[in-house]
C-alpha cells in the first residue's frame, strides 16, 4: 500500500512538472518575444496556448534519426540518462511540510549528485554522435560543469552552516528563525556565487556555451531531432526548475511565505520558482555569451575564492555569535 | 547485405607535440553570414590554420555584365551586396557617368546621397544585429530590425521594391522624391538617434560585450593598410580614409559629416565606429533633407534604358510615329559611347566599392571588375583568427562585416 | 574625429553590475511596449503603389485584349531576358503587329521593372501582388490569357479602380512630360509629373534671402 501511494505521488509529481516544462517553453517563448517586440507564438490556440503541446506531438511524431556513423547505444542513451538524473533529482525536494518523496538527510548532495550526473548525458551525446560540434559541445559541457558544481557546492556550505542540516526540509525550517525568514540576507555573497553557478550548470545564457548556437551549431545536440531532441529540451528545463527550487529553498525560505495557504501550501516556492524562471528568461533575453576561456576564469578566479570567503566569513560569524 | 561502413571521427592526429583536428565550418553553419566556408585546424579550441574558401555564391557578374548594357548591368549591381543594394546601384552609376562623361542634376545627387546613406543605415543595422546574435545578444538582433523595416518601407515607398532596387539610372535617378517619403525620413531621422542609444545600453558598455571584442581580432595600421582593408575596418586601424570625405561623389561635398576613426584595430573598435557611423548618417540624412534643391531628376545627356548602339534623337522619333517611342531621355544624339578605361570606387557601408570598366566604344562593358569589399576582408579572416578560439573566429566574422553576395559576385 | 573607445566604469559601476541592470531594465520596459509584428497572413501589409509584383498585361476595355503593339522594346530591354514575344502582319493591315505569343518568365524575372517603363502604350505592368505561387515552373511562365488573367484580377482584388489609372513604373515620377510618346502622358498629380517638387527648408530660405 505504501508503495502504490508513493507511485501515485511520483506520477502525479512527474505529470505535473512535465506539464510546467511545457509551459516553461511556452512561456520562454511568449516573454523573450515581447521583450523584443514581437509576439511569440500566437498560431495554435488563443495566443498560441496550445503551442507547446503541438510541439510535443510534432516531435514525438517526427522520424527517428540515428546518424549512420554514431555510436547507436550512447545516442539512445545519452538523452534519457539526462533527463533521468534531473526528474530524480526532484524526489528530494520539499514543496510543502510533509510534501516531499523521499526526506533524506543528504538531500542537498543528492541534487548535486544528479545534477552532475545529467551532465554525463551532455557527455555521451557529445561523443556518440561522433560530429565535431557536438564533440566539442560536450567537451565545453565537461569543463563547465566541473568548475561550476565547485562554486555551487562551496556557495551553498554557508547555508549548511547556518542551518547545520543537508536535509532541504530542515533547511527551510532553519531559515525561520533568520532575518526576514531567508537566507538570502545573510548569505548575499553565496548567493551571488549560487546564481552565476545555477546559471552555468543548466547551461543558460551567458554561459550557454555547451550549445552555443552561433558557435557550435546547436552544440551536443546538433545530431538529435524529433523524440530524443524533445528529451534533452525537456531535462534542460526540468533542471532549471530543480536549479530554481533549490534557490528558492536554500536562499527564499522555501514554501514560507508573509501567510500560510490553505490546501495548497507549496504555493509560495511554487510562485519563488517562477520568479526564478522569469529571471532566467529574462537574462537570455538581455545578455551576450562568455567565451570558453572566460568562462573558465570566472569560475575559478572569481567564483571559487568569493564562495570560499564567504565560508570562512560564515563560519568565523557563526562561531562568534 | 553489405553492412554499412563505419566511419569513425578523425582521430586527431599528432603532429610534433600537439593534438590537431580540422573542422570544416561552413557554408551552412548559422554564423558564417551566408555560405562562407571556413576551414579550420584546431588545436583543442585553438585556431592553428584558418583558411576561409569563398565561391558558394557565385552568379559571374562580372561576366554577365560583359554582355549586357549599363543600364542592364545596373540590376545586376544589386545583387552584389544585397543588404545596400541603393549603394552599389550608386556607385555603378557614378562609374558609368564618368565613363560616359554625363553629369547627373543637383537634385539627383543629393537624392543619391540620401539613399546612400539610407542603404548604409540599414546595412549597419543589420551588421549590428547578425554581429550581437553571433555573441549571443538575441534581443539586439530584433530592435535593429524593428528600425530597418522602417527604412525599407521607405524605399519600398520611393521606387517600389524593398531589397533589389534598381532605384538609379545613369544620369539621374529613376523616380522624384515625394513629399511622403521625405516626412517619413524625417520621421525616421527624429527617432533613430535614440534608438542607437537603445541599442548601446544593451551592449555598448556590457561586460560580457566588451570581454567578447575587447581585443579579439586586432589589426595593426599598417597590417590593415597592406591587407587591403576599407571603410570601418580601416578606420578603425586609425587610418583616416574615406572616400566620401577625400573624394566626394555624388553630394558628399556639398554635406558636413565626420569619419569616426580608432586607434585599436580590434573588434570592440570596429563596432564602435560603425555605430559612431550610423550617428554621422543621420546627419547626413538631415543636411539632405534640409538642402534638398529643385530641378531635373535626370541629366539631359543620359542615354535612355535601350542603350542602343545607335541612338536615335528624340526629335527624329517623334517624327516617325512610334520608332522608338519611349521615355526618351536623351536630347542630344551621341552616336558612340567613349572607348577606354576607368576605375572608379565608391564609400559602400563595407567599405571600397570599386568598378573597373573597359569600354570599347559600344554600351557594354568589355570588361568589368568588381572590387568588392567583402572579397578582401574575407581574406583579412585569416590574419585576424589564427592563434584565437573558435568563439573569437566568429566574432571577427561579425565584425568585418562580409556579404557573400558580393564577394563571390 | 577620434571616437570615444571605452567608456570608463567606477568602482560602484563595477560592483554593481549597473550596465547590465541598466540592460534588463531595458528589456523589461519592453516587455511592456506593444509589439510592432505583423500577423502577415491575417494582416496584410500596405503594399505602396508602384511595388514591382507579379505582372500583368492590359486588358485594353475597348478590344478586350491586350494593349500589345509588338514593338519588342521590353523584351529588348529585359536584362534577364526573360519576355518572348512572337508576331506575325497580315496582308492588308499594313505595318500592325498582331501578338501570337507573350509569355513571361517570372522565374527568371528580376522585378526591375524596365519593361513597364520603355513600353511606349503602358500595355505591361508590374502589379502590387506580391505573394504568388504554383505548383509547376509551367504555370510561373505566364502566357498572354494568364498575364491578361492576372490585370483582371488585380482589378478585381482593386475595386474602384480610377479610369486613369496610373502606375509609377509607367511613368516614372518627376520626369518631364514633354519627351514622353503620348501614351505615357497619363493625368497625375501635380507633384508626380515633376512640376510641384518637394524642397529642403535651408534651400527655400536661402532662395527666399536671394529674392530679397
Amino acid at each position: 500500500m505504501q508503495v502504490l501511494l508513493l507511485l501515485f505521488y511520483i506520477v502525479i509529481l512527474f505529470t505535473v512538472v512535465m506539464l510546467h516544462v511545457a509551459y516553461a517553453t511556452y512561456f520562454e517563448r511568449k516573454i523573450i518575444g515581447h521583450m523584443q517586440v514581437r509576439m511569440g507564438p500566437m498560431e495554435v490556440g488563443w495566443h498560441g496556448l496550445l503551442q507547446p503541446i503541438a510541439d510535443g506531438i510534432k516531435s514525438f511524431f517526427k522520424e527517428d534519426i540515428i546518424p549512420e556513423n554514431a555510436d547507436a547505444l550512447g545516442f539512445r542513451l545519452a538523452p534519457v540518462v539526462s533527463l533521468t538524473a534531473m526528474v530524480g533529482a526532484l524526489a528530494v525536494l520539499p514543496f510543502a511540510p510533509g510534501w516531499v518523496l523521499a526526506d533524506i538527510d543528504i538531500g542537498l548532495l543528492f541534487i548535486f549528485a544528479m545534477s552532475g550526473l545529467a551532465s554525463y548525458g551532455v557527455i555521451l551525446a557529445g561523443w556518440a554522435s561522433n560530429s565535431k560540434y557536438s564533440f566539442l559541445g560536450g567537451l565545453r559541457s565537461m569543463a563547465q560543469v566541473i568548475s561550476y558544481e565547485i562554486a555551487m557546492g562551496l556557495s551553498l556550505v554557508g547555508v549548511m552552516l547556518l542551518s547545520g542540516s543537508l536535509n532541504l526540509s530542515t533547511i527551510v525550517e532553519a531559515q525561520g528563525g533568520s532575518f526576514g525568514g531567508m537566507y538570502i540576507f545573510p548569505q548575499i555573497i553565496a548567493f551571488g556565487v549560487f546564481f552565476v553557478a545555477m546559471l552555468a550548470e543548466t547551461n543558460r545564457v551567458p554561459f550557454d556555451l555547451p550549445e552555443a548556437e552561433t558557435e557550435l551549431v546547436s552544440g551536443y545536440s546538433t545530431e538529435y531531432s524529433g523524440m530524443r531532441y524533445a528529451i534533452f529540451f525537456m531535462a534542460e528545463y526540468v533542471g532549471m526548475m530543480v536549479m530554481s527550487a533549490l534557490g528558492a529553498i536554500c536562499f527564499f525560505g522555501g514554501w514560507s511565505g508573509p501567510f500560510a495557504v490553505p490546501l495548497f501550501p507549496a504555493l509560495w516556492l511554487v510562485l519563488k520558482i517562477y520568479a526564478f524562471m522569469f529571471v532566467f528568461i529574462w537574462i537570455r533575453a538581455t545578455m551576450p555569451r562568455y567565451r570558453y576561456d572566460q568562462l573558465m576564469e570566472l569560475g575559478w578566479k572569481w567564483l571559487i575564492p568569493l564562495a570560499l570567503a564567504n565560508i570562512v566569513i560564515t563560519a568565523v560569524c557563526k562561531a562568534l555569535f | 547485405m553489405n553492412e554499412p561502413i563505419r566511419q569513425t571521427m578523425e582521430v586527431p592526429v599528432a603532429t610534433g607535440d600537439e593534438e590537431r583536428y580540422r573542422l570544416r565550418m561552413g557554408p551552412q553553419h548559422p554564423a558564417t553570414h551566408g555560405v562562407l566556408r571556413v576551414e579550420l585546424e584546431l588545436d583543442g579550441e585553438t585556431i592553428v590554420v584558418c583558411d576561409p574558401q569563398v565561391g558558394y555564391l557565385h552568379r559571374g557578374i562580372e561576366k554577365l555584365a560583359e554582355n549586357r548594357t549599363y543600364a542592364q548591368t545596373l540590376v545586376l549591381t544589386d545583387r552584389l551586396d544585397y543588404i545596400a543594394a541603393m549603394a552599389n546601384n550608386c556607385g555603378f552609376c557614378v562609374a558609368v557617368e564618368k565613363l560616359l562623361a554625363i553629369n547627373p542634376p543637383l537634385r539627383a545627387r543629393y537624392i543619391r546621397t540620401i539613399v546612400s546613406e539610407m542603404s548604409r543605415l540599414s546595412s549597419h543595422l543589420l551588421w549590428l544585429a547578425t554581429h550581437a546574435l553571433d555573441i549571443g545578444a538575441m534581443t539586439v538582433f530584433l530592435y535593429c530590425f524593428r528600425e530597418r523595416e522602417i527604412l525599407l518601407e521607405l524605399f519600398e515607398e520611393l521606387c517600389g521594391a524593398r531589397l533589389t532596387f534598381s532605384y538609379t539610372r545613369i544620369g539621374g535617378v529613376r523616380q522624384d522624391v515625394t513629399a511622403s517619403f521625405i516626412d517619413g525620413l524625417q520621421r525616421f531621422v527624429d527617432i533613430f538617434p535614440d534608438k542607437i542609444l537603445e541599442y548601446e545600453t544593451l551592449i555598448d558598455t556590457n561586460r560580457i560585450w566588451l570581454k567578447r571584442t575587447v581585443g579579439v581580432g586586432v589589426v595593426s595600421r599598417e597590417q590593415a593598410l597592406s591587407l587591403g582593408l576599407s571603410g570601418a575596418c580601416l578606420r578603425a586601424s586609425g587610418v583616416d580614409y574615406d572616400i566620401r570625405k577625400h573624394q566626394p561623389y555624388d553630394a558628399y561635398g556639398l554635406v558636413d559629416f565626420e569619419v569616426p576613426i580608432a586607434q585599436e584595430g580590434d573588434s570592440y573598435a570596429r563596432y564602435r565606429c560603425r555605430m559612431e557611423e550610423m550617428r554621422q548618417s543621420v546627419r547626413i540624412l538631415q543636411q539632405c533633407i534640409d538642402q534638398l534643391p529643385p530641378g531635373p531628376i535626370v541629366s539631359d545627356d543620359a542615354p535612355d534604358l535601350h542603350m542602343s548602339q545607335r541612338i536615335i534623337p528624340f526629335r527624329e522619333a517623334r517624327v516617325s510615329g512610334f520608332g522608338t517611342a519611349l521615355i526618351a531621355l536623351s536630347h542630344k544624339t551621341k552616336p558612340t559611347y567613349p572607348a577606354g578605361d576607368i576605375y572608379v570606387a565608391t564609400e559602400v557601408p563595407k567599405g571600397e566599392l570599386g568598378f573597373y570598366i573597359i569600354s570599347d566604344g559600344s554600351p557594354r562593358a568589355y570588361r568589368m571588375h568588381i572590387r568588392s569589399p567583402s572579397f578582401i576582408h574575407i581574406s583579412a579572416l585569416k590574419a585576424l583568427s589564427e592563434g584565437a578560439l573558435v568563439a573569437d573566429l566568429i566574432t571577427n566574422i561579425g565584425s568585418v562585416d562580409v556579404v557573400l553576395g558580393e564577394s563571390d559576385r | 574625429m577620434q571616437i570615444q573607445y571605452k567608456k570608463k566604469r567606477n568602482l560602484l559601476q563595477n560592483l554593481l553590475l549597473i550596465e547590465m541592470a541598466q540592460g534588463m531594465w531595458l528589456t523589461l520596459r519592453r516587455l511592456f511596449t506593444k509589439p510592432i509584428t505583423l500577423q502577415y497572413p491575417h494582416e496584410m501589409p500596405k503594399v505602396q503603389r508602384g511595388f514591382r509584383g507579379q505582372h500583368a498585361l492590359v486588358r485594353d476595355p475597348e478590344t478586350s485584349t491586350t494593349k500589345c503593339i509588338g514593338c519588342m522594346k521590353c523584351a529588348m530591354v529585359c536584362p534577364s531576358r526573360c519576355i518572348r514575344i512572337r508576331i506575325h502582319k497580315e496582308p492588308g493591315h499594313g505595318n500592325r503587329r498582331f501578338i501570337d505569343e507573350y509569355h513571361i518568365d517570372a522565374l527568371r524575372c528580376v522585378y526591375c521593372g524596365y519593361c513597364a517603363e520603355v513600353c511606349p502604350v503602358n500595355a505591361i505592368i508590374l502589379t502590387e501582388v506580391f505573394a504568388y505561387s504554383a505548383k509547376t515552373r509551367q504555370e510561373l511562365n505566364f502566357d498572354m490569357p494568364q498575364l491578361l488573367g492576372n490585370w483582371d484580377s488585380y482589378l478585381a482584388g482593386q475595386g474602384e479602380l480610377l479610369k486613369e489609372y496610373a502606375n509609377p513604373t509607367w511613368r516614372p515620377r518627376g520626369l518631364p512630360e514633354g519627351p514622353m510618346p503620348v501614351g505615357k502622358r497619363l493625368p497625375v498629380s501635380d507633384e508626380w509629373k515633376g512640376k510641384d517638387q518637394v524642397v529642403g527648408r535651408l534651400w527655400r530660405q536661402s532662395v527666399q534671402e536671394q529674392n530679397r
